[in-house]
């Protein structure tokens, strides 16, 4: 198991400059993580140094808020696409769930999703601002709507990811959604965690690659204990669906 | 003085639902503010609200962060001014501005003013991220790019207006576009502090405290 292939390399701040993007590619290639996830803008400079490697790029969409027109959206979505972004990550808009307008909430995802067609579509729910029954529902809502992801949070709020949420999005939307956890997750230990609750994608801000700390972890005999462990676990509950099936 | 059409009574939080957004329209009927402002999603359901009155809708677009890509501020607000918006208030790139790469920072305010060339067009710097001198050249594309308004903040940002970061955008306004200062205001005594200096517009969701409060009996 690679856990730099689970890692969404990110920076979303306003003030990020071409140069930070620039280093933000290069780290990218040197550690070899699944992809980056920066803001609209910047698709098309990252695009410059990614193209020729399988380093994706995720551009966030309707970001942070979620309260932008569901057509200014889908343009934005179309033209980070255009300029060479493989994934979508989508905010939720959170006004029309909180006014319990359901449909509406579907609408504005899966009219996403069928102006995007085949390129993955990452959903954030942004749970630090939901109750338990709002990030069920949403989950229902992602799994109608036709999401790829469920991504938890756009790390603009107080809190981002937690374990809890995690496990729960898991227990409800199973294998047919994937799940990326995000916000406020800066090392290497907690990243193997959400890996073990039911996380398929995980987004840091952190180089967490670079930190000796993960370098100590990562040589210590415990930690590749744990990891043949953690790949045990996952075979086996590959083979019990495969079996069910 | 009469501080109510002054105000852009505004909302943008990402969780203002459909009934906070009636209560925003019909307190700016009530007080009579100059605009709503809101998220580019509630558009369509403020002017409803708002169609039989002189209050005008004001959308945000490219909000708060400022870093989507152009093409998708130009269409936000095409569809925003479609759906019955008035004013736009955009975000600066800021990270463009941070990398001095101030020709394109330019055109991302251009290619929007080109759409809405009789519409008010309002550039928020964001001003808690820059320092003076960056304040000054922000101002100055923000002109040159056809601005109506300079704007403070959004709100979102670490800070929001002063009285330090207005004065220095009025040196460069020089009163051919408008001011507007956002982002903290909360009562009558600050709001009189802006408008004492000249500010033509004030963003704030404080709006009914501060013409019901301190400035109902005051006479600055």
């Amino acid at each position: 198991m690679n856990i730099t292939r689970y890692i969404d390399y990110a920076l979303l701040d306003s003030t990020t400059t071409e140069s930070d993007i620039i280093q933000l590619c290069q780290e990218a290639i040197q550690y070899n993580f699944y992809g980056i996830c920066i803001n609209s803008c910047y698709v098309s400079l990252a695009n410059q140094f990614l193209k020729e490697t399988d380093i994706n790029i995720s551009a966030v969409v309707g970001f942070p808020l979620g309260a932008a027109s569901t057509k200014s959206k889908i343009f934005e979505a179309q033209q980070a696409i255009k300029d060479g972004a493989s994934e979508i990550d989508m905010v939720i808009n959170l006004g029309l769930l909180k006014s319990r307008n359901y449909v509406s909430v579907l609408k504005d995802i899966s009219d996403i999703k069928f102006a995007i067609e085949n390129t993955p579509l990452k959903v954030t729910i942004e749970i630090d601002e939901l109750n338990k029954n709002e990030i069920v529902k949403v989950c229902e809502i992602c799994l109608d709507a036709g999401a790829d992801y469920i991504k938890t949070s756009t790390g603009f709020t107080k809190n981002g990811a937690t374990f809890t949420a995690v496990k729960m999005i898991k227990k409800i939307v199973r294998d047919k959604v994937k799940i990326k956890a995000s916000g406020g997750i800066d090392d290497y230990e907690s990243i193997l965690k959400y890996i073990e609750a039911g996380a398929d994608r995980v987004e840091t801000a952190t180089n967490i690659m670079a930190t000796n700390k993960a370098q100590q972890i990562r040589n210590s005999k415990i930690f590749k204990q744990y990891l043949e462990n953690l790949e045990k676990s996952k075979t086996t509950s590959d083979s019990s669906i495969i079996t069910k099936v | 003085m009469k501080l109510n059409k002054f105000i852009d009574h505004t909302l943008l939080k990402p969780t203002a639902t459909k009934h906070d957004i009636a209560n925003l329209c019909n307190e700016a009927i009530t007080y009579d503010f100059f605009s709503v402002c809101l998220n580019s999603c509630y558009v369509k359901l403020a002017k409803q609200h708002l169609k039989n009155s002189s209050v005008k809708v004001c959308s945000v677009i490219g909000f708060p962060l400022g870093a989507m890509n152009t093409n998708a501020k130009v269409e936000e607000a095409k569809l925003a001014l479609k759906d019955g918006g008035d004013e736009i208030d955009m975000v600066i790139n800021l990270g463009l501005l941070k990398s001095k790469d101030y020709d394109d920072v330019l055109e991302d305010i251009k290619a929007v003013k080109n759409i809405m060339p009789n519409n008010i067009l309002k550039v928020i710097l964001e001003t808690c991220y820059l320092v003076d001198n960056e304040i000054i050249k922000a101002s100055e594309i923000a002109i040159q790019a056809g601005a109506d308004f300079l704007k403070t903040s959004t709100g979102f940002g670490s800070g929001g207006a002063t009285i330090h970061d207005v004065k220095l955008m009025q040196n460069v306004a020089k009163n051919k576009v408008g001011i507007k200062a956002s982002g903290g205001i909360k009562d009558a005594e600050t709001a009189l502090e802006y408008i004492n200096i000249g500010v033509n517009r004030l963003g704030t969701s404080s709006g009914v405290s501060i013409v019901t409060g301190k400035t109902s009996n005051s006479n600055y």
